[in-house]
């Protein structure tokens, strides 16, 4: 998975940190990529600040104050070019009333954001075994 | 005579493909069968048991290992049929990273001295990155994996002159009989019996098939006192034959 | 926890590929229902009759006959009842083209069938653990 770019939409610096550590403990090789809201999101999806290559993977927090999750997750999908993006939800909310948009989206999995270090360790690491088990396209856009 | 000389080098393209296109095809799809056979073996061992008759399972661990040659001389014509169709990206490599890395993905490493010898100005050139590393690995690999020795030194020298890099790599292992020479670029031939140690036998046949694309060149010459050299002519500038 | 609710369609033709998905589940303690349907139009007239009831998610085959994995998840993203469903692809296709279309039409992830039975198993528990963190 080198060279891969991983976007993460989150505001949270707690469990940003702790990604990062986790990324460096569990030896991740892609790049882990951020934005705190949706018009930074986009600046490097569509924007001026647009990755290089696009990521294949995002992780996105659609309760985070600040962040629309549903809204980025449409548009994402409504553009030619991001619409085959994998997209993990990581929410902390009980009874979501985004959680069924969000799944109406074809995310690939709505999932439970972990607080504490060490269950975000393996949190990580059980998605990275994922990421890694898994084919993507060659292509780089 | 122009004409029809155009027309015998379409004809000549155009088989080239069919041909190559076939023993994708055969490849391909003579895997899903086997893949069953080699997972109906396991299903069968699975509900043995490890108490079962100690021939029945080592019959079912030779029915899996000759599945696995299968499996390897499939995977080796799918790739000696797509050798000029996938990964034909040009980019700029470094030559002698890109020497370290195939040193660095080399299984049983144990034992193996390494002399390396750089004679470049150029070090970097903008080639067929990842041709050239399949190349040098299979060189590599087949260095190690038939060296007969306790300490096994291989040799890496690379020169260039105003065309070319000439990439020599040598061993001190066995060598390679002179009624052999010509045989060991067909596919499949393995000097040793398969039994004895096995190996596919495709490397220097994809590795051939590769420097021919690209318009160099590869021979093997014995070394003075037994072991194998190859030298390697890779163009710095590729003109791809069709 | 996911694992003892959703139920499996399992849409392949290939009646080793069935028995080696059942025996890797088994090999994995997985205790989720397996439905099996032989291809595209069998799967869905088992989702549109809810013979597979909800929740559901699907691993799908790409090559199959009558209609192929790239075919039934078209017409499965257009329908409005079903066009939600997470779909695992599990296949020995390695053609960029199927992974492109796959992703294009929302996977949550594309597998290569291994050749060895052993990878298969260690294939299934990485996506055990992974279900182990989705919820529906």
């Amino acid at each position: 998975m080198e060279g891969l770019n991983i976007l993460l939409v989150d505001n949270c610096k707690n469990f940003i940190e702790n990604a990062v550590n986790a990324f460096s403990q569990i030896g991740i090789q892609s790049t882990l990529c951020f934005a705190e809201n949706n018009t930074e999101a986009w600046s490097m999806l569509q924007g001026d600040y647009k990755l290089s290559p696009l990521p294949k993977i995002m992780l996105i927090d659609t309760n985070a104050e600040g962040i629309n999750g549903i809204d980025l997750i449409t548009k994402i999908r409504d553009n030619f070019e991001l619409k085959s993006i994998l997209i993990f939800v990581i929410s902390d909310v009980d009874n979501d009333e985004n959680k069924q948009a969000a799944l109406n989206l074809n995310i690939a999995a709505y999932m439970s954001k972990p607080f504490e270090k060490g269950e975000i360790i393996s949190f990580f690491s059980t998605l990275n075994d994922y990421w890694n088990s898994i084919e993507f396209s060659s292509e780089n856009k | 005579m122009a004409k029809s000389e155009k027309s015998c080098q379409e004809e000549l393209s155009a088989l080239k493909k069919e041909y190559e296109d076939f023993v994708y095809i055969v490849s391909h799809d003579i895997k899903t069968p086997m893949r069953a056979i080699s997972n109906i073996a396991t299903w069968i061992e699975d509900d043995l048991g490890p108490n079962a008759d100690v021939d029945i399972l080592n019959n079912f661990a030779l029915l899996k290992s000759r599945v696995g040659r299968l499996e390897n001389m499939l995977n080796a014509l799918l790739e000696l049929s797509r050798v000029n169709r996938t990964e034909m990206e040009m980019y700029e490599v470094n030559i002698p990273k890109l020497v370290e890395e195939c040193m660095a993905t080399l299984d049983n490493k144990l034992n193996v001295k390494f002399h390396i010898n750089y004679n470049l100005s150029n070090e970097n050139c903008i080639t067929l990155g990842k041709k050239l590393n399949k190349v040098i690995f299979n060189l590599l690999d087949n260095a190690v994996r038939f060296h007969d020795k306790q300490i096994k030194n291989v040799f890496i020298d690379v020169s260039e002159n105003e065309m070319e890099y000439e990439i020599k790599i040598s061993d001190d292992g066995p060598g390679i009989a002179a009624e052999l020479e010509d045989k060991i670029f067909s596919i499949f031939y393995t000097v040793n019996s398969k039994d004895v140690l096995d190996s596919t036998g495709a490397g220097l046949t994809i590795s051939r098939k590769i420097i021919e694309m690209v318009g160099g060149a590869i021979q093997y010459t014995p070394a003075v006192n037994n072991g194998s050299i190859f030298q390697i002519n890779w163009p710095k500038i590729i003109s791809l034959k069709n | 926890m996911i694992q003892k609710l959703v139920n499996i369609l399992l849409v392949e033709d290939d009646e080793v590929d069935v028995m080696n998905v059942k025996r890797a589940f088994t090999k994995n303690n997985i205790k989720n229902e397996l439905f099996v349907a032989g291809n595209g139009v069998e799967a869905l007239g088992m989702l549109r009759t809810s013979i597979v009831p909800l929740p559901r998610i699907i691993i799908l085959d790409i090559n199959m006959p009558k209609m192929n994995g790239i075919e039934f998840l078209k017409v499965l993203r257009e329908d409005e009842n079903l066009k939600n469903i997470s779909v695992f692809v599990m296949t020995t296709s390695n053609e960029d083209s199927d992974k492109i279309n796959a992703y294009n039409l929302n996977v949550a992830g594309y597998i290569l069938k291994p050749l060895s039975f052993e990878k298969f198993i260690t294939s299934v528990a990485t996506l055990k653990n992974f279900w182990s963190l989705c919820e529906m």
